[in-house]
């Protein structure tokens, strides 16, 4: 590789995929001095083919593959899915199981953002907030395993319901965990979000533009943070979201702060909705008994859902056998992909780690 | 369902009054719409339907029926920006043969759809046309195979299965 | 090799066995083949006697010049090299500790009985074990070049900084530019790292390092000139002298917060960590160093520490100066560990600052308050304050 180019001018050089700043990917980046002259996305280093491998298995084999893309956020890649194909059977969750769909869905969100946040930390060069964020999650790990099972990949959501009904004690422990999380959030925010240094190095940085947030298809928080208000939770209530009442935070900014405050902020709202879902859950059944192979009837169902990263989409077509005959997921990553580059050209290279994490990109889930 | 879809008709008579035939609906449900037009009528009733209020490409794939020997290519649009729009999900297909995998890319509309239509040339081949960057997206650049979201694609693990079948 | 305890039992029953059968086989030797060839047996009883007697052994090394109060001693042991590579070893595990407090963490726990105590031991052992990796493209004798200049300007620091009046390696009049000089190596070093090691992360992490001398060197400089103009000397020895009754912190406040930021900045410490920022620039300009090339480069960083600590708290905190119920080196001790707390918490508590940022810091803020507080100093000195 050339170290310079012929006007020796720019210097191109690989973050990742082995780089300590990138997961498993790979953005070529161009640099002038200290300035980004262009950055290329290379995606695809983790990709395993979840749309042809949903097409080999039935409807219930699907479900623990397509956890994987993303398993700090398991359950909210599998929630639309769920959805959709309820819809090709023509069934409804019971309300109970609603509600556990809920508490789960967002107990993955706060695991999935305090992942995010403890990785923003140590971006940033802040080794404090990488620990207080990794270890607190810890609780809401136990919480989630205590419902589903496993530490990350539940495999809880299944179509017609969940797979079981909460623990003895969940509610009070539950309880207990989101205030003690809630006291932990105001110790953060002097720490971290109240830092001068914070400021600086994330206000006015990357900043989105409204329309152009809209335009290059931004979703999930990152769309929020440039001030458009949108939510699947409240544009498209599913699972019994329109009986919880919250505020959406919303940023005019736009810029790699409003962006954080936008997911923190989305901290304390599901620690509320946590909070809401466990007062409102009805008794009953969690699940719709079904016997044997579940096949959709002949033709197709989309489903969207609020995940952690923005807005989850699939679109199941069936041809009415035991397999679905075509899976499209459309991830938030993978959407959110086309921010990279627009945002990081002009910038800092300094300001790469704020920029590209503060985007909450998760490769593994963009590639599918 | 017993939510009204009075703007998801409102929004198709709308449609079929500035094209006519040549867009025909295959379904309209609450929140739910799909119609199905010609490629060559592709991107103008896209700009229609974009200037309607859809302003985002939430999704786009396209899919193998190899039956009917033809790709159906979905575009899955969602309006962030409308409050009397978000709940819809507004499907605009597009259907042609096999053997010409040509259509032209709705970029220039929604340039939210460049990675989306990235990823179907390399998952089904077919080709944007004006796509400033059919190139390889996704799979490793070794790859020496058809696309792998055609049907004639088997996946190595399940070929004993298929065999016998 | 299963654990480092092991290990030590292993090291310490053979030197067991060396220091039993050494006299057995050497003693006949010396005592049967040495008179006849004309030495003095007298010298072959002394290193005898020496090997069981310490204070034979202090005169045995002194004879040969390299006692307690000899130049070798004082450079190579105490208050020179070892001593200062040994307390910075202590701080790295210090500060591993402290930060696994604030990170509600243990931190190192297992090596050395009692709270991992032995951990940097451990460490230093597994990093000279390890292969000293130099990559095909490097520019070999640059590249090995800097970690012994590393090394060598934390040494030539600790040569011009005293320890107490009576504790000291070299003195010089003009002790205080030295130092200066001594410590604007320091980025060349980087520099020369970055450009040797034919990568481009280093590469940008040396350009930083630039970066970070034009912007921090000036007000470094400035800061300490104000301490000159009240004590009215360069000699470290004479400005712990004047602060006899008041410490130099008190109408040096703001030189001293300006000495301490830019001191952050000369160590590369968070929040100036920018030339080897691992989010960005992978280890910036210590991406290439491996093995003990990289356990140097780290030993020459908090021996840097170690000495620039020291010189603040010579500076501005009255040195060794303190009520008489404690000895000076002890007062000496103790400030420099509240120093060192400082620079160490700042580690947990901040994130890293951006390159135009820091060299706004430096040209815009730090030089202009270090002319303040010049005309600070002046105004005190004028009055006769101190």
């Amino acid at each position: 590789m050339e170290v310079v180019d012929q006007e020796g001018r720019t210097l191109t050089f690989s973050v990742g995929p082995q780089h300590p700043g990138s997961g498993h990917f790979r953005l070529i980046v161009k640099v002038d001095g200290d300035y980004i002259v262009d950055a290329k996305p290379d995606p695809g280093y983790v990709h395993r083919g979840a749309e042809k491998m949903s097409e080999e298995r039935t409807y219930i084999q699907n479900i623990p593959h397509l956890e994987r893309p993303v398993i700090i956020d398991s359950s909210g890649i599998l929630f639309p899915y769920v959805l959709a194909v309820e819809e090709l059977l023509g069934v409804e969750a019971p309300s109970r199981a609603q509600y556990i769909r809920i508490i789960m869905a967002e107990l993955n969100r706060i695991i999935s953002h305090t992942y995010w946040l403890s990785i923003y930390g140590i971006f940033l060069g802040h080794s404090t907030m990488f620990m207080w964020p990794m270890g607190d999650r810890e609780l809401f790990i136990d919480l989630a395993e205590s419902i589903g099972g496993t530490r990350v990949t539940f495999s809880y959501f299944v179509p017609g319901g969940v797979r079981n009904d909460l623990p003895q004690g969940f509610k009070e422990r539950a309880l207990k965990t989101c205030d003690y999380f809630e006291k932990r959030l105001k110790e953060y925010d002097r720490i971290f979000f109240s830092n001068p240094m914070f400021l600086k190095r994330t206000r006015g940085v990357g900043v989105l533009k409204r329309e152009d947030a809209i335009k290059i298809g931004a979703t999930g928080p990152n769309l929020r943070a440039s001030g458009v208000l949108s939510d699947t939770r409240k544009d498209e209530p599913y699972s019994s979201y329109d009986t919880i009442k919250w505020e959406i935070p919303v940023r005019k900014e736009g810029d790699a702060y409003a962006r954080a405050m936008v997911r923190f902020q989305e901290l304390f709202d599901s620690l509320d909705i946590i909070g809401q879902a466990l007062n409102l859950i009805p008794d009953g059944p969690v699940k719709i008994p079904m016997r044997g192979q579940i096949k959709g009837k002949v033709g197709e169902s989309f489903a969207r859902t609020e995940a952690a990263r923005g807005t989850m989409f699939y679109h199941i077509i069936s041809d009415g056998a035991t397999h679905p005959y075509r899976v499209k997921i459309s991830v938030p990553s993978f959407r959110n992909l086309s921010a990279i580059p627009f945002l990081l050209k002009g910038n800092h290279l300094a300001d790469m780690p704020a920029i590209y994490w503060g985007l909450d990109y998760w490769p593994v889930e963009a590639d599918k | 369902m017993s939510q009204s879809s009075d703007k998801e008709h409102l929004l198709l008579s709308s449609i079929k009054g500035k094209f006519g035939d040549k867009v025909r609906e295959l379904y309209v449900n609450p929140k739910r719409m799909k119609i199905l037009v010609d490629r060559e009528d592709i991107v103008k009733v896209a700009l229609f339907v974009r200037d309607l209020g859809f302003d985002q490409v939430i999704s786009a794939g396209g899919t193998d029926f190899p039956q009917e020997d033809s790709f159906v290519m979905d575009y899955h649009l969602i309006s962030v920006d409308h409050d009397d729009l978000k709940k819809i999900i507004f499907n605009l297909s597009t259907k042609f043969p096999k053997k010409e995998p040509k259509i032209p890319t709705l970029m220039e509309v929604w340039s939210s759809a460049e990675y989306h239509e990235q990823e179907t040339f390399e998952m089904l081949g077919i080709i944007f046309e004006t796509h400033p960057r059919m190139e390889r997206l996704l799979l490793p650049e070794d790859w020496n195979d058809i696309p792998p979201l055609r049907k004639e694609f088997k996946l190595p693990s399940r070929l004993v299965e298929h065999g016998s079948s | 090799m299963d654990t480092f305890e092991e290990f030590l039992k292993r090291v310490i029953t053979i030197a067991f066995w060396v220091l039993l059968l050494g006299p057995i086989i050497i003693l006949p030797i010396i005592l049967l083949v040495l008179p006849p060839l004309g030495v003095q047996v007298e010298v072959a009883n002394r290193l005898l006697t020496a090997l069981i007697d310490p204070f034979a052994m202090l005169r045995l090394v002194d004879s040969l010049g390299i006692g307690p109060s000899s130049l070798f001693f004082k450079i190579a042991v105490f208050p020179g090299f070892t001593f200062a590579a040994l307390f910075s070893t202590a701080v790295i595990l210090y500060e591993r500790k402290l930060l696994a407090k604030m990170q509600n963490r243990v931190g190192p726990q297992y090596a050395g009985k009692f709270e991992g105590i032995l951990q940097p031991i451990a460490e230093l052992f597994k990093l000279m074990f390890k292969e000293i990796l130099t990559p095909e493209r490097t520019d070999k004798p640059f590249f090995w070049a800097v970690p012994f200049l590393a090394i060598a300007v934390g040494g030539a620091l600790l040569a011009l900084i005293p320890l107490s009046p009576e504790i000291y390696i070299a003195k010089s009049e003009i002790g205080l530019v030295i130092i200066f000089a001594i410590l604007s190596f320091t980025p060349l070093i980087v520099l020369i790292a970055g450009w040797a090691s034919a990568n481009k992360f280093s590469f940008i992490g040396g350009l930083r390092a630039l970066h970070l001398l034009i912007s921090y060197e000036i007000p470094l400089i400035l800061s300490a000139l104000g301490v000159v103009m009240l004590s009215g000397s360069l000699d470290l020895m004479k400005i712990v002298q004047a602060q006899a009754n008041i410490w130099f912190i008190v109408p040096q406040f703001v030189g001293a917060g300006v000495f301490f930021v830019t001191m952050l900045a000369e160590l590369e410490r968070i929040p100036f960590d920018l030339a080897e920022a691992d989010s960005e620039i992978v280890a910036g300009w210590y991406t290439e160093y491996s093995g003990m090339h990289f356990g140097a480069l780290q030993l020459a960083n908090y021996i840097k520490l170690y000495g620039l600590t020291l010189l603040f708290t010579l500076l501005f905190l009255g040195g060794w100066n303190g009520p008489a119920i404690l000895p000076p080196l002890v007062w000496l001790f103790i400030k420099l560990f509240i120093v060192i707390s400082f620079v160490l918490a700042l580690r947990g508590t901040n994130t890293r600052v951006r390159i135009d940022q820091l060299i706004k810091l430096g040209w815009v803020y730090l030089i202009f308050l270090a002319f303040a507080n010049l005309f600070i100093a002046l105004t005190v000195a004028s009055l006769g304050i101190v």
